[in-house]
């Protein structure tokens, strides 16, 4: 993945779960994979279209994610969610945009015009990714509710 | 019948798998080996200490770069007949590890590293006469020749409260021992004392533990890609070392570090110049196309992409040039979009490249427009489109064999009939069909038939 692609989303990914969650946020050391791999169990998916094509994958256990939505709910004075339940989707849902919309528009200022498609949510158990084609750069973060692995893949539209 | 078949090849893939790796020696002339696990390493020993009232087979203590070892003959301890060792020639030997102590061993002669699958590994059999069956793990066929390997742990183990130790074998020994006087002459192995053979069979031994010290250190492969350049290192490797009054072998990265120091080719971490910057610009493909496509895996921090855009972009000023460069190490590729030069390092005539910065001189939005810097894995890569040139120098050798097989492979798949493949100053691919070698040293290059 190009490299310049690289830091605006590790820095919004960063900077928004601090923000978010209030919390401290601990990034991992920065991996590449290609082969199939599997799924902590929710995954929030934004498709990339423009200048380049690709993805963006936010993907979490289920306890993590409804800790997370739970947090993210309390910090704006609304009540937690004790299942993955519609509000905990579109509190999830809304989290992925907010990554990825802050890091394209980073991007946008470096000269690199992106599109973004709305967020999907993917929840389920034994789940695995493989987009054969790519070659995808792990992010991983971790927060006090758990991991979140941010799993970018970008090409440049040949 | 097929179902018999299939078995067998099942059998044939699962005995090909190496998962059992063990340094080879004779006593008296058989062969015999040890799990690599339980050596450190081998060692030449000379001048023991002679420690009073010990089994016959302790040869004494041994000073081993400051640790106080002891160092037990093997060929005593097993009642195999040995010649004695000339007064001030080295005994062969090889470090043992166990849990809480190291043991030297001497043996008659080292032989070599064999990497074979366990299940080749086939129980003793009783008729073994000269090792006590309960000392032998299992007997391994390794190109034609068998191998009988020793259970060290079973043969040095501590067990004093049983009494089972090797004090009370040592006594049952030292009884047998009456019968076969321990140093009686052999004629068979004087013969093959002569020094050209010895000398040789130590640089082989070398050979495979500094390549098992490469691999393990820097994850260096010794294979035909460096082959020739290793075994030339090697020889000026160990006669450095012995200058030095070291252990030939690689003790950490260091070490291997700078065994490998010489391998990396001209103009690593800086920018091209003189008659390596000429002779590639001479030999580069002339294509009609329009588009001129490069592909540089295992950047760096990309002065080597820098370089390659200069030279095209002198060569082909009207050509549209892109050069993918990929390296799978973050750091020194996340600063190569931004890679700032001192004016002492720009070659001459390529001032009109720069433009001047704050920090000092970069290349002009031209040429770095030029160059895609990708963080990337060489074996992950996809979707290339073809290529009139692979520059990939000093990744091969950093793959596993069968890696850099599938690159090779995938080099044939994406550049051009006529391309050029560029690899290290001491690589070489040999499969001379697809590649053809090019007159252009110093740089390593073929041309894709």
């Amino acid at each position: 993945m190009r490299v310049e692609y690289i830091n605006p989303f590790v820095e919004s990914a960063y900077s928004i779960l601090s923000e978010v969650l209030q919390t401290e946020v601990h990034r991992g050391e920065l991996y590449l994979k290609s082969a199939a791999m599997p799924m902590l169990g929710v995954a929030a998916i934004v498709g990339l279209a423009g200048d380049v094509e690709g993805r963006v994958l936010f993907d979490m256990k289920l306890e993590t994610a409804i800790a997370v939505a739970s947090g993210m709910l309390t910090n704006m004075d609304m009540e937690p969610v004790t299942t993955f339940n519609d509000m905990a989707r579109a509190t999830i849902t809304e989290l992925a945009n907010m990554i990825t919309g802050q890091a394209v528009t980073k991007l946008h200022n470096l000269g690199f015009k992106f599109d973004l498609t709305p967020p999907a949510i993917f929840k389920g158990d034994n789940m695995e990714i493989s987009d054969p084609d790519f070659e995808a750069l792990i992010v991983p973060m971790e927060i006090p509710m758990g991991k979140i692995e941010v799993n970018v893949a970008i090409r440049e539209r040949a | 019948m097929t179902d018999t078949v299939v078995q067998s090849e099942i059998e044939q893939v699962e005995q090909d798998v190496v998962d059992f790796k063990m340094v080879t020696f004779s006593l008296g002339g058989k062969d015999y080996g040890i799990d690599i696990m339980r050596v450190k390493e081998i060692a030449k020993f000379i001048e023991f200490t002679y420690v009073p009232n010990t089994a016959h087979y302790v040869r004494g203590v041994y000073n081993l770069r400051g640790d106080i070892i002891s160092v037990v003959d093997l060929r005593a301890f097993f009642n195999i007949p040995a010649e004695k060792t000339e007064e001030g020639r080295p005994d062969n030997g090889l470090i043992l590890r166990f849990e809480s102590n190291l043991l030297g061993v001497i043996v008659d002669s080292i032989d070599k590293v064999v990497g074979i699958s366990s299940k080749r590994v086939q129980p003793p059999h009783p008729i073994f006469g000269d090792i006590n069956i309960k000392y032998i793990s299992g007997v391994a066929d390794y190109d034609g020749n068998l191998y009988i390997i020793l259970d060290v742990d079973r043969i040095f183990r501590r067990d004093d409260e049983s009494g089972k130790g090797p004090d009370t074998m040592a006594r049952r020994r030292v009884e047998r021992a009456e019968v076969t006087a321990s140093d009686v002459p052999v004629t068979q192995r004087e013969q093959t004392d002569g020094s050209d053979g010895i000398e040789g069979s130590v640089e082989e031994t070398a050979l495979t533990f500094i390549a098992d010290g490469v691999q393990t250190f820097s994850d260096f492969y010794l294979t035909s890609i460096n082959h020739r350049w290793f075994t030339g290192r090697v020889k000026e490797w160990l006669n450095r070392r012995l200058e030095q009054g070291k252990e030939y072998q690689l003790q950490e990265k260091a070490d291997a570090d700078a065994f490998l120091s010489p391998f990396l080719s001209r103009f690593t971490g800086t920018l091209w110049r003189d008659q390596y910057a000429e002779q590639f610009g001479r030999n580069l493909p002339a294509t009609e196309s329009t588009m001129y496509n490069v592909w540089n895996p295992g950047c760096g921090s990309g002065q080597e992409s820098y370089s390659i855009a200069a030279i095209l972009k002198r060569r082909f000023p009207n050509r549209q040039i892109k050069i993918w460069a990929g390296d799978k190490d973050l750091l020194p590729i996340s600063s190569a979009p931004n890679l700032v030069f001192h004016e002492a390092e720009i070659p001459d005539g390529w001032e009109d490249f720069m433009v001047k910065g704050k920090n000092g001189l970069t290349f002009h939005s031209e040429i770095k427009e030029m160059i895609l810097f990708e963080f990337s894995d060489i074996l992950s890569v996809s979707a290339l489109p073809k290529m009139d040139i692979i520059v990939a120098r000093d990744i091969l050798s950093f793959q596993r064999k069968e890696d850099q097989e599938r690159i090779i492979e995938r080099f044939d798949e994406v550049l051009k009939p006529g391309g050029i493949l560029v690899v290290g100053d001491n690589e070489e691919i040999s499969d001379s069909k697809t590649w053809k070698p090019v007159e252009a040293h110093p740089v390593k290059m073929y041309i894709h038939r």
